[in-house]
């Protein structure tokens, strides 16, 4: 398995991919520091803040872009160049390859997503325990996502495409004013993580969040069920 | 390796449809030990039945066992199988190399570094094995695949279209080596659109037309049935006129008619007799041969001439 991540991680740190995602990635510190040099308020790591930065910027947009565009590109490469029979006409089981590719995904996006989340929540004061916090929840966020979209890349070549419109209507859109869909998305269970691993300091998110252990639930069953029906789809599949 | 008497490679009553298109239909065959060539025109179902031999695909109908295992889903199974794609692609930061040494590694070799570099050795690439791949010419690209396909020492072995991009020297080279490896016990199956490209190297043919498989056999067998046909010749000579005089005396010869370029036409009933008859013409009336070709001995010709009776 080990092969098979480095080569994946080689492939998904190539090309242009890396520059887009370090800038996406970078946006919430940029946009802190342009208010502060504007003298235009002072940010505190409170309501609209957290609101904006934290749900809008972070988690509404840089975490499932970041994600889906290195999660789509890790079996969508393969795919693309038709190299993917190399791994898969190898003595290496299917679980392998398929966690391999998630891995990979997750070790380059977990960081960046919540190195962007962090420092943009440090820079405007939040205490280390919630820094903690954030991380712990961006990360099994990323990782829910990468579940999904490294499944989207094995089923279509235009996964990024069908991707960003999931994230903006029904992550996005749809998420924030149906309150039902909170419990079928992603991002509902970030909230909810947050919020109920620190209500205290997540206290914004309060009249739109669902019961924490329902998201603890649909996290790990979002993990699991899309990392599976990856596991099937490659099983079944005819490999180009 | 397998017991001769057992097909390595058996294919039963497969087929393999998309929609209403049947890109394979009902194909049975047994490969054994030595070189197989499965010849066919581009679009004939050769690469959707390799890909069914190989696991890639799943059949529609049907089913393939190589050592009595099925290949689809069966990742042991390759410890003792190697497969080059019809697809050139190759991961362009690799060193050539780096890539022979990952499939090593992915096969599970022990003697990794060994194994590299004898494969490398055997496809004659050891001064270019530290340069990116994404640098390589095309026939450089596929000799190093070979060399990746080959460095578990795989019994059977499956290329398709392996000769595509290489020069006559590095075919050359290729024949050799699939010999070498053949003379090892392997079973070795290699598609090619080519007829010429496996007259010299395979021991088998199979020939498939339209999904179908029209022909199996030795070679030389079904090339002699080839050569009953009639096909129309091509010779350039130092006077085409005298020629032609010479070669319409001959029975084997339905017509014949000038061209523009110091050339003759010809339609023989049987090549193989003309073959004979030109050199000893030739001599009799002082004439100097340039140039000797087949005009109709593309691979769709010889199929639609097996294929019809």
């Amino acid at each position: 398995m080990t092969e098979i991540f480095t080569l994946s991680l080689r492939q998904l740190l190539g090309r242009w991919r890396v520059l887009v995602i370090l800038l996406l990635a970078a946006m919430p510190t940029l946009l802190i520091l342009l208010i502060r040099a504007l003298g235009e308020a002072e940010l505190a790591f409170e309501g609209e803040v957290i609101d904006l930065i934290i749900d809008g910027m972070v988690i509404g947009g840089i975490l499932p872009i970041v994600t889906m565009t290195l999660a789509t590109a890790a079996f969508g490469n393969e795919l693309e160049d038709k190299t993917l029979y190399y791994l898969v006409l190898k003595p290496v089981s299917r679980v392998s390859i398929v966690l391999a590719k998630l891995l990979a995904t997750l070790v380059v996006a977990v960081p960046l997503v919540v190195a962007s989340g962090v420092v943009a929540s440090a820079l405007v004061g939040a205490e280390t325990q919630t820094l903690g916090t954030l991380a712990l929840a961006l990360a099994a966020s990323v990782t829910t996502y990468a579940s999904i979209f490294t499944l989207a890349g094995l089923l279509t070549p235009r996964a990024l495409a069908y991707g960003l419109v999931y994230v903006l209507v029904w992550e996005g859109l749809l998420s924030t004013i149906v309150s039902g869909v909170r419990y079928l998305s992603v991002r509902g269970y970030t909230l909810a993580l947050l919020h109920g691993l620190d209500e205290e300091s997540f206290a914004a998110f309060e009249q739109r969040v669902i019961e924490f252990p329902a998201a603890i639930v649909g996290t790990g069953v979002v993990i699991v069920a899309f990392f599976l029906l990856a596991l099937y789809r490659l099983r079944t599949m005819d490999v180009p | 390796m397998n017991s001769p008497t057992v097909p390595v490679i058996a294919v039963e009553s497969i087929s393999k449809w998309y929609g209403s298109v049947v890109a394979v239909n009902d194909v049975s065959l047994g490969i054994e030990p030595g070189v197989t060539g499965l010849l066919g025109p581009n679009g004939a179902g050769k690469t959707t039945l390799l890909k069914m031999i190989e696991g890639l695909a799943a059949p529609s109908d049907g089913t393939v066992t190589i050592f009595g295992e099925t290949p689809r889903n069966n990742p042991a199974l390759h410890r003792r199988v190697g497969v080059m794609s019809e697809h050139e692609a190759v991961y362009g930061f690799q060193t050539g190399r780096q890539f022979v040494e990952w499939s090593a590694k992915l096969h599970g070799v022990t003697a990794v570094a060994e194994a590299t570099a004898r494969a490398i050795e055997r496809v004659g690439l050891v001064d270019a094995q530290n340069r990116p791949l994404g640098t390589y010419s095309r026939g450089m690209r596929q000799r190093m695949r070979l060399a990746a396909t080959i460095v578990h020492e795989p019994e059977a072995i499956i290329l398709d279209e392996p000769l595509n991009g290489t020069d006559p020297r590095q075919r050359i080279e290729f024949h050799d080596l699939m010999r070498h490896l053949a003379d090892e016990g392997r079973t070795i199956l290699i598609s090619s659109h080519i007829l010429e490209e496996v007259e010299t190297l395979a021991d088998r043919i199979l020939l498939m037309v339209s999904g179908k498989l029209a022909a199996s056999g030795d070679y030389r067998a079904i090339r002699a049935k080839l050569d009953e046909q009639p096909y129309n010749v091509r010779i350039v000579s130092s006077d085409p006129r005298r020629l032609a005089a010479a070669l319409v005396a001959l029975d084997s010869i339905a017509s014949v008619s000038l061209g523009a370029e110091n050339d003759v036409v010809v339609l023989s009933t049987n090549v193989a007799m003309l073959q004979r008859s030109l050199s000893r013409i030739a001599k009799d009336h002082n004439l100097r041969l340039e140039r000797v070709e087949p005009l109709d001995d593309s691979l769709e010709s010889v199929f639609s001439y097996i294929v019809e009776g």
